[in-house]
């Protein structure tokens, strides 16, 4: 699905992404773990072109992201609020994020009945322009309309921050069945480290920028990580 | 306590982010205020003569008198679209130990630094001290400077509490502006006369000294009122946005326009739902008053149209240039977003040519009135509508590739500098200056109406060749947005 090749970015003689070869298959739960700096964001943002590298190329399904546009077809992402246009309803919103992939209103309309549960009653018909949302709230309008594109990848950074207890469970187990029926691959970084070995069947452990550790969960992975980290 | 927010303030400006560009912004703004400034100083010391020279015959006093209530009603109208409410500044001190006195002192303090204090002092007290204080004595002078600083200040804070009752409220903005346009007309037709009744108030003060303690009181009256406001309120949501419901809209016109329209009807939300970029709007409608300064009939009739051109072009592609000199950093905030998405840069692109078809359209049709003055003026405008939609456009459009600025929307537009780069300095040179080359040999060779046919030709060949502009600017686009995604994300 996936392919970082010899991915490097530096900023002012710092390299923040140092990425040699790493390839993702189709399916696939990452989870990025790595502290403040690691280069998990920058990662994210070369992935959706947002960034161009210094050298080296992501290739999704084996087109380069930076030269095509086709990722965009089957790719959604949440990063950070810079991905809500912010002075729309999120009515508003959720509806042109449809059209831009040929949903009606009303197919809009439809696929926001399944979230009801998913917002609390927080979201829809508020009155409120999605500026004046808590941060919280600003993160399910983002996530929910990522879902909404029927991704075949999905990208989230840091998707558990904000979440209030509830909607970070909801999250889990949507993420958990999307992947069991629809095969969807997803990309999250995240700093809770329970959430990451809950829901990703491969973690991913970046230090300034180098990929230091890439395994499998499995029941001593929270142990492994929490060891890392304490040191 | 005071002072160490007045150092804050001033380190907050010299540390801002894009310090360079807000210096020299500053700098000139300075100028410009140092021009009025100049401008009030002469007016105030050589008030004599000028009253005598345009209303001659008339009592000096008497217009004078009649001039200061008149001024202070514009002085209101005007504060209430430029004078800015100091509050977001004192959001990090809300929750410290620091006493809700002080902290509203300091904005009480912080709000009388500004412009429009100034102004009126240099503008009224040389001419009270001279003429009034030669004419009726030490006191009447004292007590005129009195009641000139008290309706500064009386101005001063009743803005700032209307602003603070009402925030964001644009029908209250319009309609103290009505209020002052309408007092103004009456007086005018002398049905109701604001000159009338200033010169009877200042007429007794020269009588009944005393009298002028009325404005004094006034002006304690609202500082109490507005302090007490500020005391009881002091939460920054209530003072930075009312909230009333929002509601969805669509606009069914520019859904024909498939993805493309899509894309225009979301810009057409930014503009209507934020400060600055209403702000633009309201300033291209105002625009459309420029003819009445610039066009003269002698000029009009010797069909110099070289000298109407610069007039026309600004009327009718103010829309293009006040909002397009900004262009892409409308969106900076959810630049990323838009990027991610499945948006064609094309219709991208388009979307922007369409709004400024339609809003450059709407602009010409209404200074079409113009007609009225001289059918010639219908030509002009149409030769620079037409040269506005084809050509000035992709000036605009081709500059905004290089704006790495973000900008700062919910603020007012006036005398606000941020997010102002080179690129909103260099624009307007092409955008002027190739119109006037193509009009020129015309004009020289005396042939004005050829002049404003070649002008209408180039503007409708360049409309002509959209699509090689579009396709233009979508490559340089392409490959410029990493940049422009950088800068925006500041």
């Amino acid at each position: 699905m996936l392919e970082f090749r010899q991915l490097k970015k530096s900023y002012g003689g710092r390299t923040v992404v140092d990425i040699n070869n790493l390839t993702i298959r189709t399916g696939e739960t990452i989870g990025l773990v790595g502290n403040n700096g690691a280069g998990k964001t920058t990662m994210f943002r070369m992935l959706l072109d947002l960034i161009r590298p210094d050298s080296g190329e992501v290739l999704s399904k084996d087109q380069n992201v930076a030269t095509n546009d086709h990722w965009k077809d089957y790719t959604a992402s949440y990063l950070d609020e810079g991905f809500l246009i912010d002075y729309l309803t999120p009515e508003e919103y959720f509806t042109f994020i449809g059209g831009l992939h040929n949903l009606s209103v009303a197919d809009v309309g439809d696929y926001l009945k399944q979230y009801e549960e998913f917002f609390n009653g927080e979201i829809l018909s508020r009155g409120k322009y999605i500026r004046d949302f808590s941060k919280g709230n600003q993160n399910k309008v983002g996530i929910a309309a990522a879902l909404m594109q029927k991704p075949e990848l999905l990208v989230l950074d840091e998707p558990f921050a904000n979440l209030d207890p509830t909607t970070q469970i909801r999250l889990k187990s949507l993420i958990k069945s999307l992947k069991a029926s629809h095969r969807l691959t997803t990309l999250i970084s995240s700093h809770d480290l329970n959430h990451v070995t809950d829901v990703c069947d491969r973690i991913i452990l970046l230090e300034k920028g180098l990929i230091i550790k890439d395994f499998h969960t499995d029941e001593n992975t929270l142990k492994e990580l929490e060891a890392y980290f304490s040191e | 306590m005071l002072s160490t927010f007045l150092s804050h303030q001033w380190k907050d400006f010299w540390r801002s982010r894009n310090k360079a560009g807000s210096i020299a912004a500053n700098l000139l703004l300075g100028f410009f205020m140092l021009y009025f400034l100049a401008i009030a100083v002469g007016v105030g010391f050589w008030m004599t003569m000028i009253i005598e020279k345009t209303f001659p015959g008339q009592n000096v006093i008497t217009v004078f008198n009649g001039f200061i209530l008149y001024y202070f009603l514009f002085d209101l109208a005007i504060r209430t679209q430029m004078q800015e409410l100091p509050t977001l500044s004192i959001v990090p001190y809300l929750h410290l130990k620091i006493k809700r006195k002080t902290i509203v002192n300091f904005l009480n303090i912080k709000s009388l630094f500004s412009f429009f204090n100034l102004l009126p002092l240099f503008v009224f007290i040389p001419f009270s001290i001279m003429k009034i204080g030669t004419t009726y004595g030490a006191l009447t002078a004292l007590m005129y400077v009195l009641s000139i600083l008290s309706l500064v200040v009386f101005n001063n804070y009743l803005v700032l509490y209307l602003k603070r009752k009402s925030i964001n409220n644009f029908s209250y903005f319009i309609s103290i502006i009505g209020v002052v346009t309408v007092l103004a007309a009456l007086d005018y037709y002398h049905i109701i006369s604001v000159r009338d009744f200033s010169n009877l108030i200042f007429v007794n003060v020269t009588k009944y000294p005393f009298l002028g303690l009325i404005f004094t009181l006034a002006a304690v009256g609202i500082f109490i009122i507005n302090s007490n406001y500020l005391r009881a309120n002091l939460y920054t949501e209530e003072l930075s946005t009312k909230d009333d419901k929002k509601t969805s809209t669509d606009y069914p016109f520019l859904n024909r326009f498939g993805k493309v329209g899509e894309l225009a009807a979301l810009e057409l939300k930014l503009i209507l739902r934020h400060k600055r970029s209403r702000g633009s709007v309201l300033m291209g409608f105002a625009f459309l008053a420029y003819g009445l300064i610039f066009y003269k009939g002698p000029m009009i009739e010797k069909n110099e149209f070289g000298k109407l051109l610069f007039a026309a072009l600004f009327m009718t592609g103010i829309a293009i240039l006040t909002y397009g000199q900004f262009m892409f950093a409308w969106q900076s905030t959810h630049f990323d977003g838009l990027l991610v998405n499945k948006i064609d840069f094309k219709d991208f692109i388009k979307a922007k040519f369409l709004l400024f078809t339609i809003s450059s359209t709407i602009i010409t049709v209404l200074a079409s009135f113009y007609g009225f003055m001289s059918y010639k003026l219908l030509l002009l405008h149409a030769a620079a509508y037409l040269y506005n939609i084809g050509f000035a456009t992709v000036i605009v459009l081709y500059f905004a590739t290089m704006n790495y600025k973000r900008l700062d929307i919910t603020k007012s537009a006036s005398f606000n500098w941020q997010g102002i780069g080179a690129t909103q300095w260099i624009l307007g040179l092409p955008f002027i200056l190739i119109p006037v080359f193509i009009y020129m040999p015309f004009g020289i060779m005396n042939k004005p109406f050829w002049g404003l046919a070649a002008i209408a030709l180039f503007g409708l060949i360049t409309l002509l060749m959209r699509n090689f502009w579009i396709n233009l600017l979508v490559k340089k686009f392409e490959k410029q947005r990493y940049k422009i995604a950088e800068g925006f994300r500041e």
